[in-house]
């Protein structure tokens, strides 16, 4: 899920003990920032700090100015090969190509499983948005491809596709059955979204401030990793207990507008409720189904039509 | 013969806030302060301006520069190669030559922006608001201390593309993340300074933050425009443009959520409104996002301005309100209905005029290239801050200038300068503001 989907998430989770909403109300912030802080934890440890350490045994920087995806996938074969050869993890970075403040040449890689290839196929020219630009469409560029000495054992997507900000890292991990596992952008999603990582940070928290600290930690921390769980990449829920990601449940992508907006309009509203339910000055009763049809259901499913394209523009 | 009045003293600030919002760097709020001024200098004198000319005057001041003001930012703020990803739509259609067709597609989406407040919050606000202000009101300093987290936590580095990993990637990385904090902390420190032992004169009524904001967000770009080789390509004449009523109602959606929650909370702006509300519905178009920016701007403003008339609540958000609560203070729905045709008439007016302004701006481009359109802003900002506040001043605005060329210079987002009211605000509703300008030697 995006960033302000887990501090809202995490906010709504601190909402939910009643002496932070006491606290609050008179005058001390401490839990509700904790929980939002630690809400984007996880992301801020992954994205600010351990994918800059993350070593790359290839780095693949295409020239904007001489486009060739046949590199590309040489450079994605020659990792699986020596994986293979090594019998150690390969780490294969493959970086964006910027051509401008605002422009970038998107490519994609796809893993071939059944034929034992890498496809790579240059795309539009796209803005930061990554929407594409068709006034800056490439001249024709030719695909590359290249096989692979060893089968793939997918875990992620076939394809990924390249184009904004930082490129991403591929982990090539040999198998006892000699095949080859890319783990896409391993840095992401290890120890850092772990639910012990969770309990220790609680347990920090609640011998620097009190229990209730510790409480909110957790709360916030957890569902930051239950939520990504929701998503294709999975965590390692307990490392370091555990060494790998365990599958997500694929309801969603984390970069959706719909589920992203859902849940952080359902997190305010809870938080809402829970303020609510805890001020002292007559306000009268809030009725929950009403609240929920009113508040809810009326923004999310106009927000549901609304960012929904229209069958041609789809 | 009330009506008239109210309606010609709409349209009267209307048309001159529209003029007034095409100069950039030049905020409604020092005209509205000189209106304001005017107006406590006839009560004294015996002369009690009626608020049927008052609040239509600075109500239709308001919604004209909150739907005008597009021009100047959209026009007058063309990115360098060194923007690297800080290049708004705004600019990239600016770039593409298509500045004007930018410019008609926010305020569309401002036009959806004063729809939402007359059809929805105008007949709703009366009875949620009151509801919402009692169960928030002891959490608003919570809210604001979350809203700096997320200000601060959601900037994600944007170097270290290009190398394996390890210490070197990691300070390339940290560079503009780095600086945005550091934007962050100095503009604190400096709106630390300015509320405890501020420079500049006290008597000078309601334009003490306005060097640090100049000097923060407007004269860091006219400095970038002039030191900058950057040309603007010729701006096409626009006759008709197509524009989906899906993109600007889903621009309006999202604007409007990030302007009403800016406007209901204080210190929050408009710009973190729109950021927050940007991040939640994962806009990506940019003309939603044009439509959204225009959407968000109208309800911050004048949203929060309405609030100011719902009856027994006496919320002042944003400047307009706090300057008029000085004269009136409405009592019933006579001044919130007086509030609300006014918010209709000055909208209808200042769209109208959205369009030929944009044109005579563009000519005046082409004829005066844009850097001497720089230079000359750049003049009358400085002659504005030296008028009204003084040497002084014009000392806040350098050190405030030098602090807004930080993000500029290292790719950070500028909304950091925002620190300087944010840090001060959050440290003064949770008790802490006294013990830290203490600390600081401020006291």
């Amino acid at each position: 899920m995006k960033g302000i989907t887990h501090f809202a998430i995490g906010l709504a989770a601190a909402s939910c003990f009643p002496g932070a909403v006491r606290a609050g109300s008179a005058g001390d912030p401490l839990y509700f920032i904790l929980a939002g802080i630690c809400g984007v934890l996880p992301d801020t440890l992954d994205f600010k700090f351990t994918k800059f350490f993350y070593k790359s045994d290839i780095l693949v920087i295409p020239d904007p100015l001489r486009p060739d995806a046949q590199q590309i996938a040489d450079a994605v074969s020659l990792a699986v090969s020596r994986a293979l050869a090594t019998g150690r993890p390969v780490n294969l970075k493959l970086s964006t190509i910027q051509l401008a403040a605002d422009q970038w040449q998107r490519y994609l890689v796809a893993f071939d499983v059944p034929n034992r290839a890498v496809h790579v196929q240059y795309g539009p020219v796209v803005d930061t948005g990554g929407n594409p630009l068709p006034h800056l469409a490439p001249a024709s560029i030719p695909a590359g491809r290249a096989t692979l000495e060893a089968g793939l054992e997918l875990e992620y997507l076939a394809t990924t596709t390249i184009d904004i900000f930082d490129g991403p890292v591929f982990c090539f991990e040999p198998t006892p059955a000699g095949r080859v596992r890319p783990v896409f952008i391993p840095w992401h999603r290890s120890w850092t979204h772990s639910v012990v990582v969770a309990l220790l940070l609680a347990l920090c928290g609640a011998l620097a401030w009190d229990l209730l600290a510790g409480a909110v930690i957790f709360a916030a921390y957890a569902a930051h990793v239950l939520a990504d769980q929701a998503g294709y990449l999975g965590s390692n829920l307990f490392a370091p207990l555990t060494r790998r990601r365990a599958p997500g449940l694929k309801l969603t992508h984390a970069a959706w507008p719909l589920p992203n907006f859902v849940a952080v309009w359902l997190a305010l509203l809870l938080i809402f409720w829970n303020l609510a339910r805890a001020t002292t000055e007559g306000i009268g009763h809030l009725n929950p189904v009403r609240y929920l049809f009113l508040a809810a259901g009326l923004p999310v499913a106009t927000f549901m039509v609304l960012q929904k394209p229209p069958k041609d523009e789809s | 013969m009330m009506a008239l009045l109210v309606a010609g003293s709409s349209l009267l600030g209307a048309l001159v806030a529209a003029v007034l919002a095409c100069v950039p760097g030049l905020h409604v709020y020092n005209i509205m302060a000189l209106v304001v001024l005017g107006a406590h200098a006839a009560a004294r004198a015996g002369v009690a301006v009626p608020s049927e000319c008052l609040i239509p005057l600075l109500v239709g001041m308001t919604v004209s520069w909150a739907m005008i003001n597009t021009i100047p930012s959209v026009l007058l703020a063309a990115p360098d190669e060194s923007a690297l990803f800080t290049v708004l739509p705004g600019q990239k259609y600016l770039m593409r030559g298509r500045g004007q067709e930018a410019v008609l597609i926010t305020g569309a989406g401002g036009l959806a922006g004063l729809f939402l407040l007359l059809l929805g919050a105008g007949p709703l606000a009366p009875r949620l608001v009151p509801l919402a202000e009692t169960v928030l009101r002891p959490h608003t300093h919570w809210v604001l201390w979350a809203v700096i987290i997320f200000l601060l936590m959601s900037e994600w580095p944007k170097g270290g593309r290009l190398s394996a990993g390890g210490w070197a990637t990691f300070c390339d990385g940290w560079t503009s993340t780095g600086a945005g904090l550091l934007t962050f902390l100095l503009s604190g420190l400096l709106g630390f300074a300015l509320l405890y032992r501020s420079p500049i004169n006290p008597g000078i009524a309601f334009q003490n933050l306005m060097p640090a904001f100049v000097g923060l967000f407007t004269l860091p770009w006219l400095l970038l425009n002039l030191a900058s080789s950057v040309e603007i390509p010729s701006q096409s004449g626009l006759e008709s443009f197509r524009l989906e009523a899906r993109r600007v109602l889903l621009g309006a959606f999202a604007g409007g959520l990030g302007g009403g929650f800016a406007a209901f909370f204080p210190v929050v702006t408009g710009g973190i409104g729109g950021l927050l509300a940007g991040h939640a519905t994962a806009l990506r178009d940019d003309r939603v996002f044009l439509a959204s920016q225009g959407a968000s701007k109208i309800v911050y403003y004048v949203g929060g301005f309405l609030l100011f008339f719902l009856p027994g609540l006496h919320l002042t958000r944003g400047g307009s309100a706090w300057m008029l609560s000085g004269l009136c203070a409405p009592q019933s729905f006579y001044e919130y209905d007086m509030a609300l045709a006014s918010i209709g008439l000055a909208g209808a007016a200042s769209f109208l005029l959205l369009g030929p302004l944009a044109r005579v701006t563009l000519s005046l481009m082409a004829r005066f290239g844009y850097r001497r359109l720089s230079l000359s802003t750049l003049g009358l900002t400085l002659a504005l801050v030296a008028g009204v506040t003084g040497m002084t001043g014009l000392l806040v605005l350098a050190v405030a200038t030098g602090i807004g060329l930080i993000p500029v210079l290292m790719g950070a987002r500028r909304m950091n300068g925002l620190g300087v009211i944010l840090l001060p605000m959050a440290c003064n509703m949770s008790d802490v503001g006294v013990p830290v300008a203490r600390w600081l030697g401020l006291l």
